[in-house]
């Protein structure tokens, strides 16, 4: 039987998320940084999508008799150490970044949400015990634990994915669970838990759609400083191998031809830079549209 | 506020002991162990046998867990395999330099962003601002590493006005010691400018709105006056503590900053302790880093705390 709980809890909500979706994409539109971000994210994807078309010569060919050549028309970035083309590197090293951005931090979403939504939505014990923890893999600088991670598991491109996720779930937890705190008292969950609900139901279906406002804006903000946490890492020696053409890996192996061949590091940088601001600013401008409460974190 | 405090330290004690698990899980579960890192991959079984005997760690991990914990409460961290000095002595020579570091770097962070971010919230929406939040924003985009290799570029390489890394002791050279901090402390500084800018402009926003500055405004008085002395002292309020956040960041990033650099302090001891795999240096390095961030996060909350009753007679954390 159709009740009147139930109009409330399934209809009334699709045409009200409906409505809010086409302000949200209104005010999306209306907001310079949030668009700005968006353009420069998108473009990225595009790029890393197209790569082996883009980039004009093989990332991974050595010449020695072409090394360390400035940028010219042949070379726009001119060669590395190796005689390889550092455009075609650096097109190539999108990849990597937004792999490792995105993966991680879906990662981190996927783990950080089922535990933030546990901890809010059941409080108690299983709060404090839960947030206890997430509080002692906070108590390290992001880096460190990172880095120490790393250790244990092997420079591998894949192992950072696994510990930048790592590292990033407490943030995206945290968020999570004071999102669930908020809304575990609102009507539409009494109405759910009136209907007879299970718990599981009431997380998935009613709390957690309720939730992703704050999350997503979390989330864009954590890819940048885990494409930031990427590039230390590799730079650090501890990520990406050789020949991998990681934008961090690169800065690496170019800070020793600082002298005679500084466009080893200035466009891998740019790269990282650019990547960084659109993320930046991607999620900066979502948090003025959605307006969620968010945490800062480091990167 | 006493309730507060208590509260607060209370947890770091709790966050801390999960420190020493998760420092002391991971570490044991790397590849190879310490036997095995001290007698190299030749040693005989028997050899190997005996030396982990001796060393005890043989024993279930839980029994070391706590003669390690135990050993650490008095100030034991073992012995570095790869310097065979105590890890303590170690980290007590290096620690000094990297905090230093840390310092002068938040320094240079707030030399920057305070003024930028009143002259910011004075211009606001105008070119200044737009300018100055771009500047910031560029700061925290870039990673601190890239930073301090464009310094070397610019500053050492191309004008040769400074060192491109190393460090000098205080007691030796007081001009070079400053001469080598320059480059470090300046990229860091730049890369922490965009919180505290943002911070101070925002705060400084709200206060300039107020009524009584308004005031001081009708009755004639000078606005830099007004802007400097009445509504600065109240806007500086919620910057401290923003300060003190940004000084564990800077502190959590010696690591990158020291190794780019050349710096000796508990970055680089922690990288070589990883490099080398040196058990007893890592453990004592990441508690140690892992105990001055946290000691750093709890005096900003502490200070956030004093300076907003709200937190503490709400109780809540």
């Amino acid at each position: 039987m159709a009740t009147a709980a139930e109009t409330v809890g399934r209809y009334l909500p699709l045409t009200a998320r409906r409505e809010r979706f086409s302000r949200f994409a209104d005010q999306f539109r209306a907001n310079t940084k949030a668009k700005i971000g968006f353009a420069i994210v998108l473009a990225l994807v595009v790029v890393a999508v197209l790569a082996p078309v883009i980039a004009p010569y093989s990332i991974s060919k050595t010449d020695i008799s072409h090394r360390t050549e400035a940028p010219s028309v042949q070379h726009l970035f001119g060669t590395d150490s190796l005689g390889r083309d550092v455009f075609s590197r650096v097109v190539m090293g999108s990849r990597i970044s937004l792999y490792v951005g995105f993966g991680a931090i879906s990662g981190a979403l996927l783990v950080g949400t089922v535990i933030g939504l546990l901890a809010g939505y059941l409080g108690g014990m299983t709060d404090e015990l839960l947030m206890r923890l997430m509080d002692a893999a906070m108590a390290f600088p992001p880096v460190l634990l990172a880095l120490t991670l790393m250790v244990v598991l092997g420079p591998e491109l894949n192992n950072v994915v696994l510990a930048l996720a790592f590292v990033y779930t407490p943030y995206i937890a945290r968020v999570a669970r004071s999102a669930a705190l908020a809304e575990r008292n609102e009507s539409y969950v009494e109405a759910a838990v009136a209907r007879g609900e299970s718990n599981r139901r009431i997380v998935l279906a009613e709390v957690l759609p309720n939730c992703a406002a704050p999350l997503l804006v979390q989330g864009s903000l954590n890819v940048s400083f885990a494409i930031l946490s990427e590039a230390s890492l590799s730079f650090l020696g501890l990520g990406a191998q050789p020949p991998t053409p990681s934008w961090g890996l690169m800065i690496n192996t170019g800070a020793g031809f600082m002298e005679t061949a500084p466009w080893m590091i200035i466009f891998p940088g740019l790269a990282i830079g650019l990547t960084v601001i659109g993320f930046n600013m991607l999620g900066d401008g979502l948090r003025d549209v959605l307006d969620p409460k968010v945490d800062t974190v480091e990167a | 506020m006493y309730a507060y405090v208590v509260r607060r330290t209370g947890f770091l004690v709790v966050t801390l002991f999960f420190v020493t698990v998760i420092a002391f899980v991971v570490t044991n579960i790397l590849p190879g162990n310490v036997a095995l890192l001290i007698l190299g991959p030749n040693a005989s079984p028997a050899s190997m046998h005996a030396l982990q005997t001796q060393l005890g760690l043989n024993r279930p991990l839980p029994v070391q867990y706590l003669d390690w914990v135990d050993h650490l409460l008095h100030g034991d961290m073992g012995t570095s395999l790869r310097f065979d000095e105590p890890v303590a002595t170690l980290i007590a020579q290096k620690l000094p330099r990297s905090l230093l570091l840390a310092v002068s770097a938040t320094l240079v962070a707030v030399c920057l962003s305070v003024p930028l971010g009143i002259y910011s919230a004075v211009k606001q929406n105008q070119a200044p601002d737009v300018a100055a939040s771009l500047f910031a924003f560029v700061g925290i985009s870039v990673p601190i590493f890239l930073w301090g290799l464009l310094g070397i570029l610019v500053f050492s390489v191309w004008l040769g006005w400074l060192p491109t890394g190393g460090y000098v002791p205080p007691s030796k050279d007081p001009v070079g010691t400053l001469t080598h901090l320059v480059l470090p402390a300046g990229a860091m500084g730049f890369a922490l400018t965009a919180y505290i800018m943002r911070m101070t402009r925002s705060s400084m926003l709200e206060v300039l709105g107020t009524e009584y500055v308004k005031l001081a405004r009708a009755k004639g008085m000078p606005r830099r006056v007004v802007v400097l002395r009445h509504a600065l002292r109240n806007a500086i309020i919620p910057v401290v503590t923003v300060i003190a956040f940004q000084f564990s960041y800077a502190f959590g990033g010696v690591v990158v900053l020291e190794s780019v650099f050349h710096w000796p302090g508990i970055g680089q001891l922690t990288l070589i302790a990883v490099q080398s795999r040196d058990i007893p240096l890592i453990q004592g390095c990441i508690i140690v880093v892992a105990l001055i961030y946290m000691l750093s996060n709890l005096a900003a909350d502490l200070l956030y705390a004093y300076f907003d009753p709200r937190i503490r007679y709400g109780g809540a954390a």
